[in-house]
């Protein structure tokens, strides 16, 4: 529990990156004209269709995860073993991109961050374009959904920490905290708009930054540490819920 | 707000990690990604309703089938097995209740189609989904109801939401390749800004008429044909004349519609009707074209409307024979992904997508298609037809050479000019092209008159000067030694027009006047040969004209048929055909129409007659002969990309059928697979975009200009080439 309530906490951290990013979007969804109602409505719905799309995710990486650790079919044994070599290089795998995407948070690795956001992007602005004019009460749900979707390095970083955790279960809910954590910060953005100085949004991304350098570190830590070990398998493959 | 320092959507200041971007034909700078795509996504012109509503189900629909996906992933990796197990009917309920509306979304489309081609008794790809995820549907919501172990609502809605996903990349790419071609097609659409006394109204183009005043502002395409009254700017008016740079334009200037203006505002008098600039022709051409299907497409869509019920008989007869086997369920899940993976969506999509994009290309340059199918036409063609005059030289005579009975070249070319200036006729004006070129001052003539059909006469420094051909000479009296007679007549056997010039009694020389050969042709001819192409000369002028433009850019002897009437070039044509198979013919058109029309790809060049335009396929744009080469290479690429699309979606369907069939294939992976069919498809036509533009030729090849004069004149001039663009 307490694993995914600090995911929460990283998720409602990054969400200030959300607001320099994605909050263009909320913005962008706007007020609805017909009343106060409408316009949270509208702003759930489209966070409903984000976390929808961020859950289904880390389900599917988790079950990725799941495969990669279990080649041979059998089922991970979730209480009590130790971490087997392939969750041990799934750790590192994950750990070493969450500290890679939190580098770029701070300005460094470029390229990475050309890597992170460059492909499939201009295909999907096109597409999402043509949504925000597009009128129905369905479009901002339809809208979330994709946006889940947008090349974002936090949303990798937590992807990667979904499929660590090795199962469709322990994934799901990784990114449904994450998603959950982002709420605040994103409902807030349709509200407060560019109340926000773009000073305090700078602070906000080199705090996700810190986050997502913290988390990576330990999820590195989790894959190299023999002593971590036991800590680490009291998280992901302990009794979540 | 145009300031690179500050990103263009929330004006923060630019970091390191600037993103440049063109939103609407200007150039953006962002200060982050989100940025970019936000301000994309709200400035961005939304008039692609199709795409939109699209997306707007596909959004629905994947929020209701990840769902769907996510209870299905918890079910497979066994969260609802022991203590949870009596939850289990609760959640394929669950999952029911999800998966109706997501089936009547996503499936909607689908059985629509299904629907109205059933009404016409046709059956088409969309009849294998409904069927298929149907059976999937109706056999999970009996398991519900009695409480069985598996449900397939996960089947149905993802193989729906891959296809529709499929459709959409679809949807995007045409609208992809639409938006090259739209400023093509904005002719009929554009609003022009009409100043009247002051007062400027945005009005449709087809309202503007001539000598309407029309504001023009920098980045604004150019609605109307006219002239310059105000302003400076530079122009860009590659759409028309295909050759991407920047034209100067100063009051007085003309402009061509279609034509954007770069720097400057620019106030432009209509020189005629909106609806009559070539650029509207472009417009009502281009849309011509891309409502036919080429002869590719229909072959492809008659497969298409085949397999339907072989697949369809496919899938129940694997059904049929897993089912004695194994359980129906499974037997029924591998007769749903032979009907999903054998959809055959990527092999309709493999021609139209190609074929317009190619389109679009030629036509951003200038270049027009009438007909789809010219291209993979060009394409196989192996042999090029040239006309000669006004497609490979430019219809405009220029002097090539003077035999003089002693007088000094300068003097004759200046007694010449002094007559010819008063004249109007098309060998007077090479003369004046001629004098020019030498820095000379034409002599002063007075008493100037012209002898209709014979020449000019007049006087100058108290001699009678005259210039004309030997008629006038004769009429006159004058005397004409004997060794220039026989040179005249030896180049009027050799198809030179020539020009008698005499002044105090006697004819003092023969100009020698021969059409001017296009500075761009040898290398146009040269870059085709290259391209394996064979090319032949087919002229109506007499041989020895032909033999010397064919000598000059590079054509073999044997390939020349000159002499010919419009009707005997259609049948040279015709014997080339036997030969050859597939052939071109590149004209101008005034006597080519016939054969133009006749050869199996017409193209004609430059300022092609209407008649020419009429009968051609392919119309290049004024003085657009060193594009051909290009075209050749766009019409291959397109070929290219339909055969590939053909081949890759015919094999993918027999290959993944066979799989299917054979129970290897999940349906949803089958679907999958399928809407990655399609999307490869997609992007490979998209490749078509990333053709390098056409690039001009160098400078007019002057050793080969020269060779072309004979060698036996006393003094040949330099060539003066013909203007491409009059």
């Amino acid at each position: 529990m307490a694993y995914y309530l600090m995911l929460f906490a990283a998720g409602f951290a990054g969400s200030f990156h959300c607001v320099g990013m994605c909050g263009g979007f909320a913005c962008a969804l706007g007020h609805d004209p017909h009343g106060h109602g409408a316009t949270v409505l509208r702003h759930l719905l489209y966070n409903a269709g984000r976390l929808t799309t961020y859950c289904f995710l880390g389900g599917l990486a988790g079950t990725l995860g799941q495969v990669i650790c279990t080649p041979q079919g059998m089922t991970v044994s979730l209480v009590g073993g130790s971490l087997d070599s392939a969750q041990r290089i799934l750790a590192i795998v994950a750990g070493l991109l969450m500290i890679g995407m939190a580098l770029q948070f701070f300005g460094l690795l470029q390229g990475f961050h050309r890597l992170a956001s460059g492909f499939g992007s201009s295909t999907l602005a096109i597409s999402l374009r043509s949504l925000l004019t597009a009128r129905g009460r369905a479009a901002p749900l339809a809208f979330g959904v994709f946006n889940g979707f947008l090349p974002c390095p936090l949303v990798y970083a937590f992807v990667a920490q979904a499929a660590s955790a090795a199962g469709a279960l322990p994934g799901f809910l990784t990114m449904a905290s994450f998603g959950l954590g982002t709420f605040p910060a994103m409902l807030m953005m349709g509200g407060v708009g560019h109340a926000l100085a773009p000073a305090w949004r700078q602070r906000g991304v080199w705090f996700a930054g810190s986050c997502i350098l913290l988390l990576g570190l330990i999820t590195l830590g989790r894959g190299i540490l023999p002593i971590a070990a036991h800590i680490a398998n009291g998280w992901p493959g302990g009794h979540p819920a | 707000m145009t300031d690179d320092r500050l990103c263009r959507h929330c004006l923060l200041t630019i970091g390191p990690r600037a993103m440049r971007r063109t939103v609407n034909g200007e150039n953006c700078a962002f200060c982050c990604y989100g940025c970019c795509i936000a301000f994309q996504v709200k400035s961005g012109r939304s008039e692609e309703w199709e795409a939109a509503w699209l997306l707007i189900r596909l959004g629905v629909g994947g929020f209701l089938s990840m769902n769907i996906m996510l209870f299905s992933l918890l079910l497979y990796a066994g969260a609802f097995t022991g203590v949870d197990a009596r939850l289990l009917p609760w959640v394929h309920l669950l999952l029911w209740i999800f998966a109706t509306p997501a089936l009547v979304i996503l499936g909607g489309p689908f059985l629509r189609e299904t629907w109205l081609d059933g009404v016409q008794g046709r059956l088409r790809s969309s009849a294998l989904i409904v069927v298929g995820v149907g059976a999937a549907y109706i056999y999970s919501a009996f398991a519900v109801i009695e409480r069985g172990t598996h449900v397939y609502f996960d089947t149905a809605t993802m193989v729906l939401m891959l296809f529709t996903v499929g459709r959409y990349l679809e949807a995007a790419g045409r609208a992809r390749a639409a938006r090259d071609l739209e400023p093509l097609l904005a002719a009929e659409s554009e609003c022009a800004t009409v100043v009247n006394g002051g007062v400027e109204t945005r009005r449709p183009v087809r309202e503007v008429d001539a000598r309407m005043l029309v504001r023009v502002r920098p980045g604004e395409r150019i609605p109307v044909d006219g002239v310059v009254t105000e302003g400076e700017s530079h122009t860009d008016e590659a759409v028309i004349t295909g050759e991407s740079r920047q034209v100067a334009k100063s009051v007085g200037s003309p402009v061509i519609a279609g034509s954007i203006n770069l720097d400057g505002p620019l106030l432009i008098q209509s020189s005629g009707a909106g609806t009559a600039t070539r650029w509207a022709q472009i417009c009502r051409s281009v849309r011509d074209a891309l409502v036919r299907r080429s002869p590719t497409q229909r072959i492809a869509d008659r497969v298409v409307g085949a397999s339907v019920p072989v697949v369809l008989a496919l899938g129940g007869l694997t059904m049929l024979y897993w089912a004695q086997w194994l359980p129906l369920e499974r037997a029924l899940l591998f007769g749903l992904a032979v009907l999903v993976v054998a959809c055959p969506c990527a092999v309709g999509l493999a021609a139209p997508l190609a074929t317009s994009l190619g389109i679009g290309r030629l036509a951003r340059c200038g270049c027009l298609v009438r007909d789809p199918g010219v291209l993979e036409a060009l394409a196989r063609t192996r042999l090029l037809a040239f006309d000669k005059t006004g497609t490979l030289t430019s219809g405009r005579a220029h002097v090539v050479g003077i035999e003089s009975d002693g007088a000094g070249t300068d003097e004759v070319l200046a007694r010449a000019a002094g007559l010819e200036r008063y004249s109007e006729h098309g060998l007077a004006r090479a003369v004046a092209v001629a004098v020019a070129a030498r820095g000379l001052e034409p002599v002063p003539t007075r008493n100037v008159r012209t002898v209709p059909g014979r020449g000019i006469r007049g006087s100058a420094d108290g001699q009678a000067v005259a210039a004309g051909n030997g008629a006038l000479m004769s009429e006159l009296g004058w005397s004409l030694a004997p060794a220039l007679d026989e040179h005249a007549r030896s180049l009027e056997a050799s198809g030179y027009s020539v020009i008698y010039v005499g002044w105090g009694e006697r004819v003092r020389a023969v100009l020698s006047l021969d059409d001017s050969l296009l500075p761009e042709a040898r290398s146009a001819i040269d870059a085709l040969r290259s391209r394996g192409l064979h090319l032949i000369l087919l002229t109506g002028d007499l041989p020895a004209a032909a033999q010397r433009i064919a000598a000059a850019v590079g054509i073999e002897t044997e390939d020349i048929r000159a002499c010919l009437a419009p009707e005997a070039k259609r049948a040279a044509l015709d014997r080339q055909r036997q030969r050859y198979g597939v052939v071109a013919m590149v004209g101008d058109g005034l006597n080519d129409g016939p054969v133009l029309a006749d050869a199996d790809v017409g193209i004609a060049v430059g300022s092609a007659t209407d008649l020419a335009r009429e009968t051609a396929a392919l119309v290049l744009p004024a003085g657009g002969l060193w594009m051909l080469p290009w075209v050749v290479d766009v019409a291959r690429a397109v070929r290219m990309t339909i055969l590939t699309n053909l081949m890759w979606a015919f094999g993918y369907n027999c290959i993944a059928v066979t799989l299917a069939m054979l129970g290897w294939l999940q349906p949803v992976l089958a679907a999958a697979v399928m809407a990655g069919s399609s999307i490869i498809v997609v992007l490979n036509s998209l490749r078509l975009e990333r053709l390098p533009d056409p690039v001009p030729s160098a400078a007019p090849d002057q050793s080969a200009a020269v060779e072309c004069a004979p060698t036996m004149h006393t003094s040949s001039l330099p060539i003066i080439a013909g203007q491409a663009i009059p």
